[in-house]
Formats: structure tokens, C-alpha cells, sequence
């Protein structure tokens, strides 16, 4: 039973890097763009959410509302991304090769604004915050019901997102875009104002991830590049440019993270990536991806 | 007057064409003639300088090394690598290797690094350039991420994340006993630098050959390229191998400055560095991304020397790089002078 | 003469479409072959067959005697058989040189050797001299390929085609896009260039029937997928059956009345 234990860490991490990994994904799938800064936007929603959830508890507000307040907090700080898209702007026609090089520049301009407002010195969360919902107690093991939460409002919001993409008109139009920038534009739609919903949409994502895991472990300069590394893992093993691909991807490294934390530490990241080369080898679309240039 | 029109009137003349290569400014910056410049600089630089800094310019040639191998990749061939500090890494790392077995002369200690950095850019190449452009770029990172891995989490063989250390060693067989600032802005940075000024020689040839020509033919029209029998899959690879190997080499500079075989070298944001200073000086042209090292060396060490904040300068150099000059410094200029052509006319 | 490119029995099936039906065609050294044909008659498919593009689904390819199947347009330049497109397929970056260049270096196998001097190799010189010549490029021998007109762009895809020095050349619809004038001049040249670099056999898909009528030895016309003749020029203009199918029935009711009223 203590394995399910490791499951339900497993899926906790899953259900946050899916969220990441979703707005990869979708700032890919419309924009072609590989953003190299969305660890960095993982972390801006880590370090502001520290903050805002300090700021509540010196104003004594109830506690109960974390879960709300950390979502809230990611989306409000995840708007950051819509003037940093005009940055990308000029760069969208040319060679992929240079967004790459832009959001890296991106990632360095970042660690030094977290320096800037946070300081140095990695932060945590007031950690008697993470039990403020108790926990479940389940067949002989238990579980923090934050976990639980978490992992729900992750399917939410991934359900969400489907729904807005298949079944809204601006979802229609966003994917439209992403199909064919061209005819799109020639039918009307300004592709610039999609893009920047689409941008901002995504690094919402990351921000909200971010935001989500602070209870659980603490808000440092370097999470930010240690993001990408798990990101783009599970890119890989689910696929590029689909949403399928980002949960089962997400599902795959965070299991195998807890796993390997449980039994063998020093090859946590090395298992997970050899997966990714066996994947690259044998099925280098990922899981669920279309298949590669 | 269409050109075949002229076509039958050239026929008329029958007249033999000389082959005048139009001799142009722009033409000149875009070969080997800054590189020498920029080597005679490095070679004259330590008569004006401090040891300190003198030091300081290992670094610069070590990353020119690894940024001739580089460019040949991404400026000729067309493939960006985001993952090319793992070669630096391996370089570093077989060094350490090397130097703990015994293996103490320089010489071979580059020959060992180079086919390190053979066999891995052969391994690594062989599955990453079937892809192109972004998937490329994401499969290199991705590998980059691999070895870092490895490197990082397995102790008891690499040292973990404190590293290997790297010896000092002998240059043409002479072991110099003096300390270490004297070393490395002495003997070794002249050896290297005249390793940089062999290898460049080298690398320029080969980007002037008929292979270099066929490697521009792949950048500028790939599917074009097939039907001119340009084998793309074997000089793609062939572009990778060598810059795997030219990474490797730098990475055995790097590691004997700094006299440890560091697996940050391998971490992500390095090869983004890497690809910073390719494009800082101008991928477009043969001395662009050797300028770009030096530039980018010296802008970090002075801005680190003045603010906290130098990440972010760095990265809002990068921004603006990319925004408004892509073909670097030195591309920019050779493409903004004004041509003087001189064509012998038919 | 001998048969040096042949498609024995070659169906092509895309889906449930079937793109050619059972075509064998055996085509001789040193003829200049027509394939004409309406829309969605399977010429792009047929040719994309003969050239080592598309793998048929039944039946067989072969080029000197090799088979070609699938084996891609690298291979099929080795084995000595070059194509041209209908939509202009050029470098933009490199220079006239270099295009013709690339062309050149592939066929004396010049690119294995990455320490060989390529300005230095007289032989590459005097191969591309000769050929911008022929073409009448020479003056525009340093010029990027995006900044030569229409024209000068398809008479350098096709002189580097030629460059290949290939035993036979497969030209898509060579005189496409340019101006109704130029289309004989640029049919001459090429007739000229390929006798003057040895290549022996041109293959065209042709839409315009004037240059068809002129430069052909031969015919093969295509229907649905089908081989519904192959003829020389002259009786294939004189046929109302093929007409109607290639061209329309218009015009072989016209021709029909020429025919009546010259009796």
C-alpha cells in the first residue's frame, strides 16, 4: 500500500508539469514558438504566490481559501506574458532557430528580476499552510487532500481548455490560426490578438504550475532552468503540439520522478531522460505527437 | 533584353570569360581576414595586459574552438544545436579521465578529447540530424539534458556535481614549473592560440571546398540540394561530427584553465551561451562567431564587475540581437558597406 | 537504340484513388519524348514514378537496367538522371557560380574530400564557364539566384540540372510561367545545351502543344491514369481521338473541318 503513496506523489507532480507542459504545448501548437522561458514563468508564479499568500496571512484572512488564492494569483501575474509577446512579434516569420534564442534571452533577463524582487536566497511558503485541508485517509494509507485537490483542478482546467478549444468560437478561431496563419488573417481575424491571448494563455499555465507546487517545496532561482528540463521530457515522451501527449507525457516523468526519488535518487533525471532517447529512437513524434519536420 | 536573347548573342562572340571573383569589402569581412586580425590581436594582447587578464583570454579561444565547429553547423549547414555544451562537457571530462590515468601530454590529451567528442557527435548525429530546424534544436537540448544528467547524479564515476579534476599538462613534452597564472597566461595560452590559429586554417578550407558548397546548398534549399545529388543526411552529419570534435577539444582548454572537469558545463543555459556568442559576432560570416566569444567573454566579465544584475543585461543583449541585427556584428557590417564590385565585363 | 528508363505494368494508388492504371512505357536513348495530357490524368504521378520519387503500388521502374523504385532524388543523380520542376526551384542565397556549381561538384564527385580547394579546381571553373555560356548567364554568374528575373531563374534551374551531366533529363513543364516569346528561345537552348553536354534523352511534360508539335520524336498521351497513345507527333495531330481526349473536342471538330474542307 505504501505504493500508493508513491502514485499519488507521482500524480501531483504530473497534474504540474501537465499544466506547464499544456501551455508549451499550446504556445507550439498556434504559434510554432518553443518557449524556452516557460520554466522562468513557472517560477515567477511560485515566488509571486509566496508573496500574495504571505501578504493574506498578515491580514489574517481565512486560510481555507488557498487553493483559490494560488490559482487566482497564477493567472493574475500569468497576464505578464501578454506585453512579453510583442517581443516575439517580429520574430514569428523568420527561422525558428531564433525564438529559441529570444526566450533564452528571455530566461536570463528573468533570473535576474527574481533576484531583483525576491532576492538570492530560495523562499518558502509558511509550510503549516500545506495541511490546512487535512488529509484522507485511504486503505491504510493517507494522502494530503491539497494533493487531491490539486490534481482535480488540473483535470479542470485541462477540461476546461479542451472545451473552450472545440467548442467556443474564439477556440475555433485559435486553432483555426494555428492551422494556417495565412488564410486565417485573409478571413479577417486579427492574428496578432490571437497570438497575444494564446501567449498569455500559455504562460498562465506555467504560472499557475507554479504557483500550485509552493506548498510542497520551496521558490528558487535555479527552479526555473530545472523546469525546462522536465518540460521539454515530457514533451518529448507525450509529443509536440498535443494535449493528449502533454498528460500522458506529464503522467510518465511524474511517476517516475517519485519512484526514483523513493529508491534510487541519483538517477531520478537520467531514467527519466532515458526514456525520452528511447522514445526519440523508436517513436520520435512522442506518444501522441504528429510527425516531425 | 530577356537573357536568352543575350544568350544568342554571347554565341556570336564566342568569347572566353576570365574567372574575376568580384573583390569586395563585404567579401573580405566575411572571410579569413578578421579571424587573422582577431588572432594577431589575441597573440599581442598579453605584451598590454595583466596575467589576470590575460587568463582571462583561455576562455575566448577555447569557446572560438568549439565556435569554428559550431558555425560550420548552424552558418554553412544550417542546423542549430542547442545542446552543444554536452561536447564541452566531454572534452572536459575524458581530459580528467585522461590526466587521472597518467595521460599527461597535451597532445594527447586533445587527441583523446577530440575522439570522445567523435564518438558521441557520431552517436548523438546520426539520430538528430535526420530532423531539422526546431526538432533538431529540441533533440540536441534534450541530449544536452541527457549528459548533464549523467554527469550530475553519478558520483561514485563522474564526481557528481563537484567534478573531476584535470592535471596540469605538458606542452611538447616540457612540464612547466612555474605557478599557475604564469602557466595559463603563458606557454598555454600560446599553444592554444596557435591550436585556434591551425584549426581555423583547417575549417576555413573546408567551408571553401566543393563539401563547404554543398553544405550552403542545404541551408539555402534542401529539397533543391537532393536533386543536385548533394548528399544531405551524410554532410549534415559529417558538420555535426565536426563540431562535436572541435567542442571536445575546447572543452580539454577549458578544463585545464580552470583545472576541473565541471558538469555545469554540460547544463542547458551553456549551450545557450554558445549560440549567444554565434550570433553576437554573425553567423553569416567565417570570423563573426570567433568575435562573438570575445565580445561576450569581455561583456560578462565587465558586467559582472559592475552590477548584480549582469543575467539580465546579458539577456536583454540577446533580445536586441535578435530583434534588430541577426547577422550579428560583424555580418551586419559586411552587409550594409557599400559594394565595390570589380568584374572583368565580358 | 536502347531502352534506357522503362515502367513495367506501374499502378499508383493513392487511397482509394488510383492515380495510373497499369502504364508500361519504355523509353529509348537519345529521344525527346512528349507526355501530355488533361488535368488529373496522372502525368505529376507518372513522372513522380519514373524519377525515383513515388514507389508504385504494382509494377516495376527501372534505369539502366536498375531499379529505381523510391530510391530518391539523391540516388537518382548518382545513377545519372536529373528533373526540373514546374515551379521554380532555385537557391536564393548562392550565386549563379554556386548553383551550377553545387551541380558540377556532385558529378565529378568533387564533395567527398572536405580539404580540396573549390576556387582553385580549374576543371569546376571550365565546366560552370561552359555552361553559364550556353545558357547566356555569364554576366549574371555573381548574382544571388533571387535576384535573377523569371526567365534567367528557369534557365537556371534547368542548366543546373544539366550540370549533372545525366543520361537523361525529365523537364516538368519547362516553359511554364514564361512569356509566350521566350518559350521557343528557351526550347532551343536546351535542345542545344543537352546535345552540347551529352545528354541523350529529354523527357517533358508539356501543356502547349506548339512545342510539343515541334520538338518531339514522340508522343505519349495519359487519360484517368492510362496510356491512351503513343505515337510520333505527326500522327498524334492528325488523330481526332487523341485530340479530343488531350486537348477537347473543340478542337478536333476544328481540325475535323480543316481535314473536310481540304479534301
Amino acid at each position: 500500500m505504501q505504493y500508493m503513496n508513491l502514485i499519488m506523489a507521482g500524480l501531483f507532480q504530473a497534474a504540474v508539469l501537465f499544466l506547464v507542459a499544456c501551455g508549451l504545448q499550446l504556445i507550439f501548437g498556434v504559434q510554432k514558438i518553443v518557449n524556452l522561458a516557460c520554466g522562468s514563468f513557472y517560477a515567477l508564479g511560485a515566488f509571486f504566490a509566496i508573496t500574495v499568500v504571505g501578504l493574506l496571512q498578515s491580514l489574517e484572512l481565512p486560510m481555507v481559501l488557498l487553493l483559490p488564492v494560488l490559482v487566482l494569483s497564477g493567472l493574475v501575474i500569468g497576464l505578464a506574458g501578454a506585453p512579453l509577446e510583442l517581443l516575439l512579434r517580429p520574430i514569428y516569420r523568420r527561422d525558428p532557430s531564433y525564438q529559441l534564442l529570444m526566450t533564452f534571452g528571455l530566461v536570463l533577463m528573468f533570473q535576474d528580476v527574481f533576484r531583483f524582487f525576491w532576492g538570492p536566497v530560495p523562499r518558502s511558503m509558511d509550510s503549516t499552510l500545506y495541511t490546512i485541508y487535512g488529509s484522507l485517509e485511504l486503505s491504510g494509507f493517507r494522502v494530503p487532500v491539497y494533493n487531491l485537490l490539486v490534481i482535480a483542478a488540473s483535470l479542470l482546467i485541462a477540461l476546461a481548455l479542451g472545451q473552450f478549444l472545440k467548442h467556443s468560437r474564439l477556440g475555433r478561431i485559435v486553432r483555426a490560426t494555428a492551422e494556417n496563419r495565412n488564410i486565417t488573417e485573409a478571413m479577417g481575424v486579427n492574428s496578432a490578438k490571437v497570438f497575444t491571448l494564446v501567449f498569455a494563455l500559455g504562460c498562465a499555465l506555467g504560472t499557475v504550475g507554479g504557483a500550485l507546487v509552493i506548498p510542497t517545496s520551496a521558490a528558487s532561482m535555479t527552479m526555473a532552468a530545472e523546469l525546462v528540463v522536465d518540460a521539454f521530457a515530457v514533451v518529448i515522451i507525450g509529443g509536440l503540439g498535443s494535449m493528449a501527449g502533454a498528460m500522458a507525457g506529464a503522467i510518465v516523468v511524474g511517476l517516475m520522478r517519485a519512484i526514483a526519488v523513493a529508491y534510487m535518487p541519483e538517477v531520478e533525471i537520467l531514467a527519466i531522460y532515458l526514456v525520452v532517447v528511447a522514445v526519440l529512437l523508436f517513436r520520435p513524434a512522442g506518444l501522441f505527437g504528429r510527425s516531425t519536420a | 533584353m530577356s537573357a536568352v536573347m543575350k544568350a544568342r548573342a554571347m554565341d556570336h562572340q564566342q568569347q572566353p570569360v576570365q574567372l574575376a571573383q568580384p573583390v569586395q569589402l563585404a567579401e573580405l569581412l566575411r572571410g579569413f581576414m578578421p579571424f587573422a586580425v582577431m588572432c594577431l590581436a589575441l597573440g599581442i594582447a598579453p605584451l598590454v595586459l595583466s596575467p589576470y587578464h590575460t587568463v582571462m583570454l583561455v576562455p575566448i579561444v577555447a569557446y572560438g574552438v568549439a565556435l569554428l565547429g559550431m558555425n560550420v553547423l548552424f552558418g554553412y549547414t544550417g542546423l542549430l544545436s542547442f545542446g552543444h555544451a554536452m561536447f564541452l562537457a566531454i572534452g572536459a571530462y575524458a581530459t580528467a579521465v585522461a590526466t587521472r590515468y597518467g595521460i599527461l601530454s597535451f597532445e594527447c590529451i586533445v587527441l583523446i578529447a577530440a575522439a570522445a567528442g567523435g564518438v558521441f557527435s557520431l552517436l548523438i548525429g546520426a539520430l538528430c540530424v535526420r530532423f531539422t530546424h526546431i526538432f533538431f534544436g529540441v533533440l540536441t537540448l534534450a541530449f544536452g539534458m541527457l549528459v548533464h544528467s549523467f554527469l550530475f547524479k553519478f558520483y561514485e564515476v563522474t564526481g557528481g556535481d563537484q567534478g573531476m579534476r584535470v592535471l596540469r599538462p605538458t606542452l611538447l613534452g616540457i612540464e612547466w614549473d612555474m605557478s599557475a597564472t604564469q602557466f595559463l597566461s603563458g606557454p598555454f595560452f600560446y599553444y592554444c592560440l596557435a591550436l585556434y590559429l591551425l584549426i581555423g586554417v583547417i575549417v576555413f578550407r573546408v567551408v571553401r571546398s566543393p563539401l563547404g558548397l554543398h553544405l550552403r546548398a542545404i541551408r539555402d534549399n534542401e529539397n533543391k540540394a537532393r536533386y543536385l545529388g548533394v548528399r544531405v543526411y551524410r554532410l549534415r552529419l559529417f558538420a555535426f561530427v565536426l563540431s562535436g570534435v572541435l567542442a571536445s577539444v575546447a572543452g580539454a582548454i577549458l578544463s585545464i584553465s580552470t583545472g576541473l572537469a565541471d558538469p555545469e558545463l554540460a547544463y542547458w543555459p551553456q549551450s545557450g551561451n554558445l549560440i549567444f556568442m554565434l550570433i553576437l559576432g554573425g553567423a553569416t560570416t567565417f570570423a563573426g562567431p570567433g568575435l562573438g566569444a570575445l565580445i561576450f567573454v569581455v561583456l560578462h566579465e565587465t558586467l559582472a564587475s559592475y552590477t548584480h544584475y549582469w543575467r539580465f543585461m546579458l539577456g536583454a543583449t540577446l533580445v536586441f540581437l535578435v530583434l534588430l541585427l541577426p547577422d550579428g556584428l560583424l555580418g551586419t557590417l559586411a552587409r550594409r558597406l557599400p559594394k565595390r564590385a570589380e568584374r572583368k565585363a565580358p | 537504340m536502347s531502352t534506357i528508363l522503362s515502367a513495367r505494368s506501374v499502378s499508383k494508388a493513392y487511397g482509394s484513388f488510383q492515380a495510373l492504371k497499369n502504364v508500361s512505357l519504355d523509353i529509348r536513348d537519345k529521344e525527346f519524348l512528349s507526355i501530355v495530357g488533361p488535368n488529373g490524368a496522372g502525368k505529376s504521378t507518372l513522372v513522380n514514378v519514373l524519377t525515383g520519387l513515388v514507389t508504385p503500388t504494382r509494377g516495376s521502374v527501372h534505369f539502366m537496367g536498375q531499379d529505381i523504385a523510391g530510391i530518391g532524388p539523391v540516388k537518382l543523380a548518382a545513377k545519372g538522371m536529373a528533373r526540373s520542376f514546374q515551379l521554380i526551384n532555385i537557391f536564393p542565397e548562392a550565386t549563379v557560380w554556386e548553383t551550377i556549381g553545387v551541380a558540377v561538384a556532385s558529378r565529378l564527385g568533387r564533395a567527398s574530400n572536405p580539404l580540396r580547394s573549390l576556387l582553385g579546381d580549374r576543371r569546376i571553373n571550365d565546366d560552370i564557364q561552359r555552361l553559364a555560356r550556353t545558357f547566356g548567364l555569364q554576366s549574371k554568374l555573381f548574382e544571388k539566384g533571387a535576384a535573377l528575373s523569371q526567365g534567367e531563374k528557369k534557365l537556371l534551374d534547368i542548366a543546373s540540372a544539366l550540370a549533372l551531366g545525366p543520361k537523361a533529363i525529365l523537364l516538368d513543364e519547362p516553359t511554364s510561367g514564361v512569356s509566350s516569346g521566350e518559350k521557343y528561345e528557351i526550347m532551343d537552348l536546351l535542345v542545344k545545351a543537352a546535345r552540347t553536354e551529352g545528354v541523350g534523352t529529354i523527357i517533358q511534360v508539356e501543356h502547349d502543344m506548339t512545342l510539343v508539335a515541334r520538338y518531339s520524336q514522340r508522343v505519349v498521351a495519359l487519360q484517368e491514369g492510362r496510356v491512351i497513345g503513343d505515337m510520333a507527333p505527326d500522327a498524334f495531330f492528325k488523330d481526332p481521338l487523341m485530340l479530343d481526349a488531350v486537348i477537347g473536342p473543340a478542337y478536333s471538330q476544328h481540325a475535323a473541318r480543316q481535314t473536310e474542307a481540304a479534301c
